[in-house]
């Protein structure tokens, strides 16, 4: 038996040890390359600062920008609640198996496709903008908000809403008077973590062109003009943070 | 049984092990009967089976004078509005204040109109919740957030709920489980009271002997799914109890 056990140890061992091999070689990994290289990172971090402070020119923009990139992460948030809501509420415990299990593969295969993978389609659609962006958002935002929301719903204590039943209570009165009061917490709060994740999802989308500050960030390195990036990423980082803070904020509060 | 709780014949099966072999017991106005049993002995089914959380298999419940079996939809539903249940996970929506909760227990009277939030809640409906609310003895928290009461308060402020539902008789499936004795003890007295003084039909599942010696006017004890005596609260002995519970002493050996 214990022979057996050092055994499958062994063949575990050499079978990762085989894998990251032939990973290392496929990924080209070469630390050569890392430290010949230094020089032009020590270019680039040259030429980043100080950051173009610039206000016409970098600062304004910027600044219209990551509003920009706000609302995109706002609209793909709020826009995609009422698809998501319909396919968690069909994709909880106990309804139909059909129904179940339909809305769990539409829901795993919206969050199987990348946003930025429904960017690049919505900008061939609808052309660069921050459109696009709001439409991949809200594709990718319905697979996994309504995934969130309908694990938080099967976790409700079915408790009240027993009690209340044997009260006599119909079934809205029931939903209004002992589900909800008890779900709708938890829901608000994974929206709001939600809107975290979209407005940082809207900076990268911005990359594939879909507008706000992730588009500058794009152009300002493929004009090399690095300190104008620099300044953009300094946005971004408070942008982030203060989007993180409030959303921790509330969600503090909820609980 | 104008006013109780009658059970004739109750029988319940889950799959192909039978829960229930026949269970009858009636619970008069003003009488405080408790089940006592082992785990599995079928105490807590038989109770959800009269408020209907469990659709029994057979048998005839009557609840006030009036028998369920026959009655469909509204009617079945206005005529089980007669019995009220307490749990022993107490169940209150822990956000919400205590009189919202208390408030929650009249809704079947309510158009949707009016139940929806409790904002919308009408203001007869709120002064009856807080008669209920005063005669279990917790006026004063009426504003309070029910999470934040205590077990034995918030196990009070779910049999206001019960009274403001306007039953007749009240079930309480291991009401005191979950809380200290001396909660324990203010909850038992309580629906002692609820019988002997308002004349509610009171139906307990218990798992402490003692409790159902002190309390109960009539004392059931249930094994395997069968009424094995009937004896009055004070007349409970050593005896009665270890013919519930040694079958299962014997199995653990």
């Amino acid at each position: 038996m214990s022979t057996r056990k050092y055994l499958t140890a062994a063949v575990v061992i050499a079978v990762l040890g085989v894998a990251h091999v032939f990973a290392w070689e496929t990924t080209e990994v070469s630390p050569g390359a890392l430290v010949d290289g230094w020089r032009g990172m020590a270019r680039f971090l040259a030429e980043a600062l100080p950051p173009d402070l610039d206000w016409d020119a970098v600062v304004r923009p910027g600044l219209e920008a990551c509003l920009t990139t706000l609302a995109i992460g706002l609209l793909g948030t709020t826009l995609s609640v009422p698809a998501a809501l319909l396919f968690a509420v069909l994709g909880t415990r106990g309804r139909h198996q059909v129904v179940y299990q339909v809305s769990r593969s539409v829901m795993s295969f919206l969050r199987a496709v990348p946003d930025v993978v429904f960017a690049l389609i919505f900008v061939t659609a609808v052309g660069l903008g921050p459109f696009a962006g709001v439409l991949a958002l809200i594709c990718h935002n319905v697979g996994v908000l309504g995934k969130l929301w309908s694990e938080a719903m099967d976790e409700v204590d079915p408790g009240p809403t027993d009690a209340l039943r044997v009260s006599g209570a119909r079934e809205p009165q029931v939903i209004a008077n002992a589900v909800l009061p008890a779900v709708v917490p938890a829901l608000i709060g994974l929206l709001l973590y939600r809107f975290d994740v979209n407005v940082r999802s809207s900076l990268v989308l911005g990359l594939v062109g879909a507008g706000g500050v992730g588009f500058l960030i794009n152009q300002s390195i493929q004009l090399f003009e690095f300190d104008q990036m620099a300044t953009y990423i300094l946005m971004v980082l408070v942008l982030v943070v203060a989007v993180d803070l409030l959303s921790a904020g509330i969600r503090r509060r909820l609980t | 049984m104008e006013n109780g709780l009658s059970v004739k014949g109750l029988r319940k099966s889950f799959g192909d092990r039978a829960v229930l072999n026949g269970v009858d017991f009636s619970v008069g106005a003003g009488e405080l009967v408790v089940l006592l049993g082992a785990n599995g002995s079928g105490k807590s089914t038989a109770l959800r089976c009269v408020v209907g959380l469990a659709e029994a298999d057979e048998g005839v419940v009557s609840v006030a004078g009036r028998e369920l079996r026959g009655l469909t939809g509204a009617e079945l539903a206005r005529a089980r509005r007669a019995a009220a249940m307490v749990f022993q996970q107490i169940h209150l929506v822990r956000r919400r204040n205590v009189i919202d909760n208390v408030c929650a227990g009249g809704l079947a009277g309510l158009p949707l109109s009016r139940s929806l939030t409790p904002a919308l809640f009408p203001k007869d409906l709120r002064e009856r919740a807080m008669a209920c609310l005063d005669r279990v003895g917790l006026a004063d928290r009426a504003k309070d957030r029910a999470g934040s009461l205590s077990g034995g308060q918030q196990q009070r402020v779910a049999i206001a709920r019960a009274l403001c539902q306007g039953a007749k008789v009240l079930l309480a499936d291991e009401p005191v489980s979950a809380l200290d004795p001396a909660a324990a003890t203010q909850v038992m007295e309580l629906l002692r009271e609820l019988a002997r003084n308002d004349g509610l039909a009171v139906a307990a599942v218990l798992h402490q002997p003692d409790l159902a010696r002190r309390h109960a006017d009539r004392v059931l004890g249930l094994l395997h799914g069968e009424i094995r005596f009937s004896t009055r609260g004070s007349d409970l002995s050593d005896v009665d109890i270890d013919a519930l519970y040694a079958p299962d002493r014997a199995v653990a050996v």
